[in-house]
């Protein structure tokens, strides 16, 4: 394989990267002009889909294939760029917005010629102030320049691009939890089908993808569908912006072929886990993810790869390091919290597991633990989530993945923990006591006992109970 | 034609019929459980109660491909060849658990809730739910709040499932209701000053599957166990909406709305909803009065009957005119009894139709099918609500008798006219409407036009203390018979309380003025003789009425029925309405 030349992040460290005017003297929008002007729109969604790149924003749809998705006969398309990027430890958007943000218009705009929009929505995440003051005066820059606007390059294409600033909810990065908060309503996501590229935004047919994807469309474009497939691992094709933060040494964003391991991520690109530490753990991408132990990290961070140590996939690549002292606990706890903070109430086992779980481990943490804790934990993980078919979105098998891959993989941490951090205060209920010492061990209805898996008898540890 | 696989057992559904799994299964007897969906609001599959498995067989080789993970029932179409499991452990595990989350944070205050009884939560634990809780955290205490004058709110109660939030924003299009913060802290609320005070706001509380949402007119006044439950239609208005008129130890507590898709689909508007009251006021007439020394005596029944009767007839004997007015409060039945009476008498005797009330305009909700919320509304056929701006159940009905006797409808003002021209001797004049109707000028010009004046009514009104007799009839809730609505329905309201004392259904009251042999009547044989008499009335030959009324004058408003849907919890309601059939 040639050397890796990055190409999303090529104009990051020249001075004035972010203008129009050194972005076009460094070859900036010839990608767009050569679309607009020489291909049809069905050509270009051919292109990206021969280049089989797949979605960024976390689930790694293939592109042009959704695309595809479109109705033939469809009068008016809107294209909703993903910019909320809220999955915890997750900034390479931000980074692309505010170091080239003509790369980003480019790349919506020949999307949006592809999938004939004239329109596109930018929804950003609210908290990205400096990236939105970037891409406005970009966005206007573009327009003057005659990149965006009416018959663009003469081709008769029009596009208007529109900022839209969220409130601060993760959901709303759940592409149809964005459409409804960019219509102004609740980011509630919606029951799929239908699908936003049958009626989105505005019950429009809509395509909705992540800033990333469409970065790495001008370069497809213009440097052809063969190039992309050259870079990475099979399924997984391209450049990818890894984020690495936690305990490194040096929390870095940057440009590798997809497929490289979290390993090497950490001690070549990282600078290694801090104050010469081991690493415990680390979260492959996001925290939806699950977790990767310490014997799982030379998995390569791709797609495929990451289904084989029990991880959700590579959502946002975004890695996070726990060192030898970081308690698991503590980790589960932290995305217990944040998965009830912002599960945003519509499905039961959503709303309601998500603050079970928060609550049980805040039990736990402070002392209340009790063995089949674990065991109601992951029996709950297993069973919510669009995986097993009882959610509307995947915020719920995010908030599933980190419980599930934690208890199986630390469960004698778990169990250790639990058992020397029994705090008096939290004495054992007269049920407890009771489902403990058995005295429910019989379902009454004669179902399988499998939800309301009885504990072994004295499972149950409280210094009251012994 | 498609074919449907329900636990392994093929079912078919004709062609042109749009179910989705949980009506596919229920019109065969399967029952899928539920709480978010209902068949008039847009699928938004939040509760995730209804999860089946679902999967579909190939029509060539017969092999059936099971999708790996449950899907919602509410969301699944039932189209040809579809697999449904209702009845699989993994099914059935899902709902105990969806059973179990959903009471953690409920408070179990079933014993002071108004909603046991009737509530989607008891039922479904009893039935797919389990006793065991593993839950031992701390529960979320929300608070109790009014969202109106009228509605409370006991939003730990609630479960989420935004129907309410769905009719204020697709149905009645007033949007007060919302939901409020994230997760498992989500309230229903509504923003100061917007109180859910639409005049269908009262829907809200019967849609709520559990106890959150109540009705504070009935909060804590009888357990639904109580309550006899009889399928009524509502005389508030000529919309005519079916309702059931809930009954305990000779009271009216509530009017609930009973389904009725060719009239007012699972609604009612809360004029009609709070009318029941009228049937229950202490100053209900409650004896016969005759007129003795110029002071009103009360005075037994028969006794005022006989004289009633015996004058009038003298009146005929003699040649003069007595006029009967017939209110558009009475039943078709009672007006076609009475009709027969008064022309029975004479001839030459004038039939008037009695004074229709009427107040502001009609206001109509059109279901809103694009601008509700992010659900799917697209199986949804919408079906308009109106209520009427003509406040009484029956002008159609009276009218259609009036143009048979004498083939023409004489108002009430040109009847007032002609009274005062001193065209009759005599007049009958039959109320029961709700409101005040007459005020003292008007009653007094009446009365000193004619000599012998009959007044039966249900109140004490001008007229009723000015007349010769009194007769005490019934209340709408004391009456069994037919009204024709606004759009020429017939329908079939059933008596919910026994005859107050002193007082007879207006019904015997003409039959015992008509010598019909046999005792007490029976709407249904009046009603018999009505089709076979006026031709208007053909379509209820027999006396029988299908279950959503049937129409005279004008075609249905929906072709086929659409498949009658209720919500399990609620089935108490509709067993009544099958008693009838
Ligand atoms: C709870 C949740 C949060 C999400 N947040 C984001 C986000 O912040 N940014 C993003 O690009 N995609 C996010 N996604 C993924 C989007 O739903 C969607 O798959 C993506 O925007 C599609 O773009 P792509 O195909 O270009 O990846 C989220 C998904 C879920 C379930
Ligand atoms: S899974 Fe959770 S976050 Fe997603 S729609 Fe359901 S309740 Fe909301
Ligand atoms: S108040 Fe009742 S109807 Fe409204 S969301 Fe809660 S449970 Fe559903």
């Amino acid at each position: 394989m040639a050397e890796f030349e990055p190409v999303l992040s090529r104009n990051w460290n020249v001075t004035d990267g972010h203008t129009l005017k050194v972005y076009e003297s460094r070859g900036g929008y010839q990608a767009a002009r050569k679309a607009l002007t020489t291909l049809d729109p069905d050509k270009v969604v051919g292109i990206v889909k021969d280049s089989e790149l797949r979605g960024r924003g976390g689930a790694g749809f293939p592109c042009g294939l959704k695309w595809s998705f479109l109705p033939k006969d469809r009068k008016e398309t809107f294209m909703c760029v993903n910019g909320d990027e809220s999955e915890p430890a997750t900034f390479n958007n931000r980074i692309l917005i505010e170091k080239d943000p003509h790369q980003f218009i480019e790349g919506i705009l020949i999307a949006c010629f592809a999938t004939k929009a004239n329109t596109a929505y930018v929804y950003l995440r609210v908290e990205y102030f400096h990236a939105y003051k970037v891409l406005e005066a970009a966005v206007a820059e573009a327009r003057a320049a005659g990149h965006l606007g009416k018959n663009i390059y003469g081709s008769g294409f029009d596009l208007d691009i529109w900022l839209h600033r969220g409130a601060g909810a993760y959901i709303c990065g759940e592409e149809t939890g964005l459409i409804e908060s960019l219509e102004g309503k609740r980011g509630w996501p919606r029951i799929k089908p239908p699908f936003p590229a049958i009626e989105g935004a505005f019950r429009k047919p809509t395509v909705v993808n992540n800033v990333e994807t469409l970065c790495c469309v001008p370069h497809i474009i213009e440097r052809g569908a063969e190039w992309f497939k050259s870079i990475g691992t099979p399924k997984s094709y391209g450049p990818k912006l890894y984020c690495v933060s936690g305990h490194v040494n040096k929390q870095v964003c940057v440009e590798l072929p997809l497929g490289i391991t979290c390993r090497e991520l950490i001690d070549k690109h990282a600078g290694g886990v801090w104050k010469n530490r081991k690493a415990k753990a680390a979260v492959p991408g996001g925290i939806s993810m699950g977790l990767l132990s310490a014997e799982e990290l030379d998995t390569p961070l791709d797609f495929e790869s990451l289904r084989k140590p029990g991880c959700l996939g590579l959502g946002t690549a975004a890695v996070t390091v726990m060192d030898e002292h970081t308690p698991i606990i503590d980790y589960l706890y932290n995305c217990a919290r944040f998965f009830a903070h912002e599960s945003c109430g519509q499905c039961t086992p959503c709303r309601e597991g998500t603050g079970w779980l928060y609550k049980m481990l805040k039990r736990i943490k402070a002392g209340g633990g009790r063995l089949e804790d674990l065991d109601i934990m992951a029996n709950m993980a297993n069973n919510m989530g669009i995986m097993p078919g009882t959610t509307i979105c995947g915020l719920a098998d995010g908030a599933a993945w980190p419980i599930k891959n934690g208890v199986a993989k630390f469960r004698a941490e778990l169990e250790e923990y639990i058992k020397t951090h029994q705090d008096p205060a939290y004495g054992a209920t007269t049920l407890q006591a009771a489902i403990a010492k058995g005295a429910y061990a019989v379902p009454h209805n004669g179902l399988p006992p499998v939800i309301n898996s009885v504990p072994t008898a004295g499972a149950l540890r409280s210094p009251h109970s012994a | 034609m498609a074919t449907i696989i329900i636990n392994g057992q093929e079912h078919t559904l004709p062609e042109g019929e749009k179910l989705n799994a949980i009506q596919m299964a229920k019109r065969v007897g399967v029952d899928i459980p539920y709480y978010c969906w209902h068949p008039a609001l847009s699928v938004v599959a939040n509760c995730r109660m209804c999860e089946i498995e679902v999967g579909s067989k190939d029509p060539k080789t017969g092999e059936i491909k099971m999708i790996p993970k449950l899907v919602p029932g509410c969301q699944t179409p039932a189209k040809d060849l579809t697999v449904i499991v209702t009845d699989s452990a993994k099914v059935k595990e899902h709902q105990r658990m969806i059973m179990e989350f959903l009471l953690i944070n409920h408070p179990l205050d079933c014993p002071v809730c108004d909603q046991a009884g009737e509530c989607g939560l008891q039922d479904y634990s009893y039935e797919y739910g389990q006793s065991n809780h593993r839950f031992i955290e701390e529960r979320i205490v929300n608070p109790r709040k009014d969202v109106s004058s009228a509605i409370q709110l006991n939003q730990d109660r609630c479960i989420m499932c935004t129907r309410c939030v769905r009719f204020t924003r697709e149905i009645s299009q007033t949007g007060e209701l919302q939901v409020m913060n994230r997760g498992n802290h989500a309230e229903i609320d509504v923003f100061p000053g917007h109180p859910v005070d639409n005049p269908l706001a009262g829907n809200v509380v019967d849609l709520c599957p559990v106890g959150a949402l109540l009705d504070k007119d009935f909060l804590h006044k009888q357990r639904a166990w109580f309550l006899s439950k009889h399928d009524s239609v509502c005389t508030r208005c000529s919309t005519g909406c079916n309702i059931s008129a809930e009954e305990n130890r000779g009271q009216l507590w509530r009017f609930k709305p009973r389904f009725n898709p060719q009239v007012n689909d699972y609604w009612i508007c809360d004029e009609g909803r709070y009318s029941y009251k009228a049937a229950n006021d202490p100053a209900l007439l409650s004896a016969m009065y005759l007129r003795q020394n110029n002071d009103l005596q009360p005075a037994p029944i028969d006794q005022a009957l006989k004289t009633v009767g015996e004058t009038l007839g003298r009146i005929a004997a003699a040649g003069d005119i007595t006029a009967g007015v017939l209110s558009p409060f009475l039943t078709v039945e009672e007006a076609y009894l009475m009709a027969s009476y008064i022309k029975g008498l004479n001839a030459a005797n004038i039939l008037a139709l009695g004074p229709v009330p009427t107040q502001g305009h009609d206001r109509t909700f059109t279901p809103d099918q694009v601008k509700g919320r992010n659900g799917d509304t697209s199986f949804i056929v919408p079906r308009p609500f109106t209520i009427h701006a003509e406040k009484c159940p029956n002008r159609k009905g009276v009218e259609a008798i009036l143009e048979h006797f004498q083939g023409e409808v004489i108002t009430w003002g040109d009847f007032e006219g002609r009274a005062a021209l001193g065209d009759f001797k005599a007049a009958y004049v039959a109320s029961d409407a709700i409101d005040p109707w007459i005020d003292n000028e008007r009653a007094a010009s009446l009365r000193s036009k004619v000599e012998y004046l009959v007044v039966q009514d249900t109140t004490v009104t001008p007229l009723a203390e000015r007349a010769d007799v009194v007769l005490a009839g019934a209340t709408f809730a004391e009456k069994a018979g037919c009204y024709v609505n606004a759009n020429g329905r017939l329908q079939y309201s059933e008596a919910a309380l026994p005859p107050r004392d002193g007082s007879l259904p207006d019904l015997d009251v003409f039959a015992i003025l008509l010598h019909r042999a046999g005792g007490p009547v029976r709407s249904q044989e009046i009603l018999a003789e009505l089709a076979e008499a006026v031709p208007a009335f053909r379509a209820v030959a027999g006396g029988r009425v299908p279950e959503f009324g049937v129409s005279i004058t004008e075609p249905a408003r929906v072709g086929v029925a659409p498949f009658p849907f209720n919500d399990p919890w609620n089935e108490s309601r509709v067993q009544v309405g099958a008693k009838n059939a």
